[in-house]
Parts: structure tokens; C-alpha cells; sequence
């Protein structure tokens, strides 16, 4: 199979995830709007915490994803893992700029303030601002093998940082906590809404992977476009 | 017989030996660190937040700001008549030239410092005499975490069109564990808190240095080469 | 009698810069003390054949051995301007762990620049910096020299120097490999001609020592006689 077929089958692998993903979306909707209880502290502004949490942890799946191909590639050289990685990133900001709006959203009506600096909001503000600069990086650099070099460089420092930005923010709030009503994220929800959370975060990891596909496969892709307009060419 | 320290200490000699030559970098670092401390200073609610509330968070955005300047010229001076391939010609390994490149930052950027603090002393009027070896030591650890995580992302932007301003976007995040670490020990120190309260500080500072400081080593042979 | 090591050997070396094969399946061996020039329109890969043979590049297939150190001249100094003439080979010459005043000196004194030894070369006319470059490849006495262009913008005293010095390096057995568009004064000092045509050596032919037959050669090799 040449590369290009390869690539239309990826996508089209990539299109019936996504779609599948997306209708598991709506029955979450559903099924956090009407058929989950209403929180009690919280109101009905909780429920997009069922968004929130899952976008998070899709965030840093695609986070992790990036950094763990990065470290592969640098040693093995296959150009391969960088367009995935790439890819991943480029997915991992779309989740992580979700999960940061949807974040003040729930924020305003349960805490009276539009921004937390807890540990998992900080983390993922991070885990935006690593991948942007991944992004902007492999944009400023018009080689593909030094661009592959570099942001794999970058993606294997993000990784490491990733613990240390946590540790900080989780020392600094026990040194100065915030006012906090509730602890939403612990575990400890009832049976009904911890079902709905886990449906959720399985559909958001589907999510992730039917984008990564897709955007994989556009990736490869235009490399190919590229590849015969050179040898166009030459 | 050369030592085998030589080619680190020749690669930040020649370093400093340009830098004082061109004269650019270091005053220009040093003048902006002067106009970060006086804008921060005037910035401030007098009634409302103390000089001692402040200044840990001043003096560490000032060397954070400041470092980044004298870190870009690092690699900025080799591209020029691509003087790093004549370097690159030679025995020195990856390793070598980075250490040697990080000295050089060290000394250049450790002497901005060391020309800010008398300063920050002055207009925030903190007692600094009484921890003054702690507080070198909390310094020195931040900085060689700052520069080892900088050289080798300016070695990186140095290709890209705009590395000036590459350089922060990408080397900020990195700096967040060890500068707030950095403020929390500098506030405790100079509040003549005993150690053992922000020790804990002080492991995430050195774990930082440790762990990036040998990623940057180790990842730095990647960039290097073609 | 055995024969002796050749100073470079290059085998099936290939090297793409992202989609654009640069290099293809290029081998070749110098001997020492044998010069080989390089010629081939622009584009052709003869920079990027000296890069990968000096290691500055790594070939994406194939690979380059040397039968002792390698010392370049290219078409950047690869030098700092700030400093001057003596400061730059002192720093070079560290790197390679040499600590070698009187060498220096003597080099310095050889090249014609004993006069301006300490003046920043940020100053310097295309000649001197081009004699300095030689310099400080020479400085650690290595088995192969290659040199991209070299006479490019040289007056004719200068030229001369460096013919000069080619011809005192193949005496000393050391292996040349000169890329170059001017046969006139180079074809002299050369033992063979490398062609390349398109990324690939179409031909590695003796040196009849006429620049003439050179281009008519390389004219029937590049329309793919």
C-alpha cells in the first residue's frame, strides 16, 4: 500500500472514532443534563465539571503522548514518531483550551472567582503553555529533520517539567490555601455521577484518538504534497 | 599537557573575552535589571503591601528578565561567521562545549546579579546581612538551574528568525519551579525564618537544578549536530 | 610495498535536506598526499560533500573514514570577529590541546599576517582571512585539508600562497580535497577530478593538468554523456 492510501485509510479510521466519540459526547450530555442528580453545594453548574475533569485528562493524555514520542524519536530517528507527536500536540492544545474555559465557567458560579490556582488548573495552564511553545517552535524552524530535532528536545523537557510544575502549585496552596467549599475532584461521588465521570473521560480518550488519527493522516499527508513538489522539481 | 578542563574553561573564556569586546550585552542587562527593580519598586501599594512582602518577588522577576538577555547572546555570537562549526572541527565534545558555554553564561549573568543585589538592598532597604550565605547559596542554585535550562534552549531559537523573543516564550514555563522556590526561600531568609521551615523549598530547588541541569548535558548533543 | 591508508574514504554516502536528496550514493578515496578537486555546477552537493567528509555533517546513509584529523577552510572564517588573529588560533589551538606560542608565531609569520597578529579580524580583507582560515586548519597538523572555494575573492598574491601551500601539503602527505570553480590555477596541483553532477559523482578521472579538457568533461557528464 503506498503511503498515501495509507494515509486515506488512517483518516477514514480517524472520521468513524471521531464520529462515534462525538455521538458518545452527546449521550453525556444527556445523561450529565438530565439523568445525573443535581450536586449539592455545587448546583447545576457542576455538571461541567463532567467536561472539564475529562477535557484535563485528555489534555495531559495527549501531553504525554507528545513527550513519550519525542524521547523515542531522538532515539530512533523515525520520522514517523514526530508527525504523531506533532500531531498529538496540536490536538492537546485544542483540549487544553477547552478545559481552560470551561474551567472559570464552573469556577464562577461554585467558587466566586473566575480563575482556582489549584494544582490540576495551574498544571494544565501549563500543559497549554508547553505546547504552545512546542507549536511555535516547530512553526519557526522550516527544516522538517531540525524541526523534528528540536521539538522532540522540547517535548522530552516538557515531560520532565510536568511533575515539578505540579509539586510547586501543591506546595504553595498548603502553604496558602484558598477558601474552598468543596473538593470536586476527589472521588468519593456518589455511584450515578461517578459513572457519568468515567463515561466521560472513556469518551474524551476516544475523542483524543479519533483527532489524533485525523490529524495524523492530514499530516502525512501534506508531507507527501511536499515531497512531490520537490521532486517536481529537482 | 592540557587539563582536561581546558576546553570548557577556553569556551567560556573566549566567551567573556567577546563580550567584553562588544560590550553590548552585559550593560544592557544590567541597566534593564536597574529599570525592572526601580518600575516594581514604584508599582507597589506602599499601604498596602510591605517592602518585605515585595521585594523576594521583585528581585526575582528582575533576574529572571535580566538573565534571559545575557542568555541569548551565547549561542548569538557563534552564528556569525558560523564560528561553531570551527568549534564543532575540534576534539571538544558536545559536553565540553556545553559546560563551556554555561560557565560563561554563569559568569556573565552571576555578575549582573551580584551588580543588582547591592541595588536591591538599597531602594528595598531588607536586611540582608543576616542569611547573606544562604541567600548566595539560593541564588547561585536558581541561577545554574536558569542558565543550564536557557543555554540549551538558546541554542535552539539561536536558528529561528526571532529568538528574542522565542527564547522566553519557550524557557518561562521551566522557570516557574525554581523561581517560586527561589521567592519562598528568599522571603523566609530574609524574614530570619530558620531553614528547616522552607527546607522543602530548598529540595525542589536542588532536585530541579540536578534533574534539568543533566537533561540540558545530555540533550544539548542533539542540537549540535547536523 | 603496502599500501599506505588513504587519508579519506567515502562510502555510498547519501544526505537529504528534507525532501531534497543532496548527496546520492557518492564514494570516493584520497590518498595521502594526493589532491582531488571537486567540480560541479551550484547545487551540485560539493559543500555539502565537504561537510559530511569533515563531520560537521552526519550523512543519512553511508559513511566517511579519515585516516587522521581533519582541518577545513570554507566559505565562512568560522572564526570570532571580535578577537583578534593570535587570539583566535590560541583559542582553536586549546581546543585541541595544544598550548603552541611559537607555532603560532611561525604560522602567523608563514601566512603573511605576523603584522596584523593582533588586530580583530573583524578588519581583515577577504585575502587575510582566508590565509588566517588556512591557519588555523594547519595548526594541528591534520592528514586531510578541505577546502570549499578557497581563491574566491583572493588577489593574485594571495592565490599564490595558497597554491603554495597545497603543493607543501601534498609533499607532506597530507590528502586534499579542493571544491572550486576556478580550474585555471587549481587544476595545476590536482592528482584527480571529482565530477559531480546533480547530487551524484558522475566521474573521478586523473588530472591532465589542462583546465580546458576539465569544463569539456564535466559539460559531457552534466548533459548525461
Amino acid at each position: 500500500m503506498t503511503r498515501r492510501e495509507s494515509a486515506l485509510r488512517i483518516a477514514r479510521r480517524g472520521a468513524v472514532v471521531t464520529g462515534v466519540a462525538l455521538l458518545g459526547l452527546v449521550g453525556i450530555y444527556i445523561r450529565a443534563l438530565m439523568f445525573t442528580p443535581i450536586e449539592r453545594f455545587q448546583g447545576p453548574a457542576q455538571k461541567i465539571f463532567y467536561v472539564h475533569a475529562p477535557m484535563a485528562w485528555a489534555a495531559l493524555l495527549a501531553f504525554l503522548v507528545t513527550g513519550v514520542l519525542s524521547l523515542l524519536y531522538l532515539i530512533m530517528r523515525d520520522r514517523k514518531l514526530d508527525l504523531i507527536a506533532s500531531s498529538s500536540a496540536e490536538v492537546g492544545v485544542a483540549f487544553s483550551l477547552v478545559m481552560l474555559t470551561t474551567g472559570p465557567l464552573w469556577g464562577k458560579p461554585v467558587w466566586g472567582t473566575w480563575w482556582s490556582w489549584d494544582a490540576r488548573l495551574t498544571s494544565t495552564l501549563f500543559i497549554f503553555l508547553l505546547f504552545v511553545g512546542y507549536l511555535v517552535l516547530r512553526g519557526a524552524l522550516h527544516d522538517p529533520e531540525v524541526r523534528a530535532r528540536f521539538s522532540a528536545v522540547m517535548g522530552v523537557m516538557a515531560l520532565a517539567l510536568v511533575p515539578f510544575i505540579h509539586v510547586t502549585v501543591y506546595w504553595f496552596r498548603t502553604l496558602h490555601p484558598e477558601p474552598v467549599l468543596m473538593k470536586p475532584e476527589r472521588p468519593g461521588l456518589p455511584g450515578v455521577m461517578l459513572v457519568t465521570l468515567l463515561s466521560s473521560v472513556a469518551v474524551c480518550t476516544v475523542l483524543y484518538i479519533g483527532f489524533l488519527l485525523l490529524r495524523y493522516a492530514l499530516t502525512v499527508l501534506q508531507d507527501l504534497k511536499e515531497e512531490e513538489m520537490v521532486d517536481g522539481v529537482s | 599537557m592540557a587539563s582536561p578542563l581546558s576546553p570548557i574553561l577556553a569556551i567560556a573564556a573566549k566567551d567573556l573575552l567577546v563580550e567584553r569586546r562588544t560590550k553590548t550585552a552585559f550593560f544592557s542587562s544590567l541597566v534593564f535589571a536597574l529599570l525592572v527593580l526601580t518600575i516594581l519598586y514604584f508599582a507597589r501599594d506602599k499601604t498596602a503591601v510591605g517592602d518585605l512582602d515585595l521585594a523576594p518577588g521583585a528581585l526575582w522577576v528582575t533576574f529572571t528578565f535580566a538573565g534571559m538577555l545575557g542568555l541569548n547572546r551565547a549561542f548569538a555570537l557563534e552564528m556569525g561567521n558560523r564560528a561553531i562549526d570551527g568549534v564543532r572541527l575540534t576534539p571538544a565534545s558536545a559536553t565540553e562545549i556545553f559546560l563551556g558555554k554555561v560557565l560563561g553564561s554563569l559568569i556573565f549573568v552571576g555578575l549582573v546579579e551580584l551588580t543588582a543585589v547591592p541595588v536591591f538592598v538599597l531602594f528595598y532597604d531588607v536586611p540582608i546581612w543576616r542569611q547573606l550565605p544562604l541567600l548566595l547559596l539560593v541564588i547561585a542554585l536558581a541561577t545554574v538551574g536558569f542558565v543550564s535550562v536557557g543555554t540549551l534552549f538558546s541554542a535552539m531559537v539561536v536558528r529561528t528568525r526571532f529568538s528574542e523573543v522565542m527564547l522566553p516564550v519557550l524557557l518561562l514555563p521551566f522557570l516557574f519551579p525554581p523561581v517560586v522556590a527561589a521567592v519562598q526561600l528568599t522571603r523566609s531568609l530574609l524574614a530570619n525564618r530558620p531553614l528547616s521551615e522552607v527546607s522543602g523549598w530548598l529540595s525542589l530547588l536542588a532536585g530541579f537544578v540536578i534533574v534539568f541541569s543533566t537533561f540540558s548535558l545530555f540533550l544539548f548533543e542533539a542540537i549540535l549536530e547536523e | 610495498m603496502p599500501q599506505a591508508e588513504p587519508a579519506v574514504t567515502v562510502q555510498e554516502v547519501s544526505r537529504r535536506f528534507g525532501h531534497r536528496w543532496v548527496l546520492r550514493q557518492v564514494s570516493l578515496e584520497v590518498a595521502p598526499g594526493e589532491a582531488v578537486l571537486l567540480v560541479g555546477g551550484n547545487g551540485a552537493g560539493k559543500t555539502t560533500l565537504l561537510r559530511v567528509v569533515s563531520g560537521l555533517l552526519r550523512p543519512n546513509k553511508g559513511s566517511v573514514k579519515l585516516g587522521g584529523a581533519v582541518g577545513m577552510v570554507a566559505h565562512h572564517t568560522m572564526m570570532y570577529d571580535a578577537l583578534t588573529a593570535r587570539e583566535n588560533l590560541t583559542f582553536f589551538a586549546r581546543l585541541h590541546g595544544l598550548s603552541i606560542r611559537q607555532r603560532i608565531d611561525g604560522l602567523l609569520q608563514r601566512m603573511g599576517l605576523a603584522h596584523v597578529g593582533d588586530e580583530r579580524i573583524g578588519t581583515f580583507s577577504r585575502g587575510m582571512l582566508q590565509r588566517l582560515a588556512i591557519a588555523r586548519a594547519l595548526m594541528h597538523e591534520p592528514k586531510v585539508l578541505l577546502l570549499d572555494e578557497p581563491l574566491t575573492g583572493l588577489d593574485d598574491a594571495a592565490s599564490r600562497t595558497v597554491i603554495d601551500v597545497l603543493g607543501e601539503l601534498e609533499q607532506r602527505a597530507v590528502g586534499l580535497m579542493v571544491a572550486t570553480h576556478q580550474l585555471v590555477e587549481l587544476v595545476g596541483t590536482a592528482h584527480r577530478v571529482g565530477y559531480m553532477v546533480n547530487g551524484r559523482l558522475a566521474a573521478i578521472e586523473p588530472c591532465a593538468g589542462d583546465a580546458g579538457q576539465v569544463v569539456e568533461r564535466y559539460r559531457e557528464l552534466a548533459s548525461g554523456g
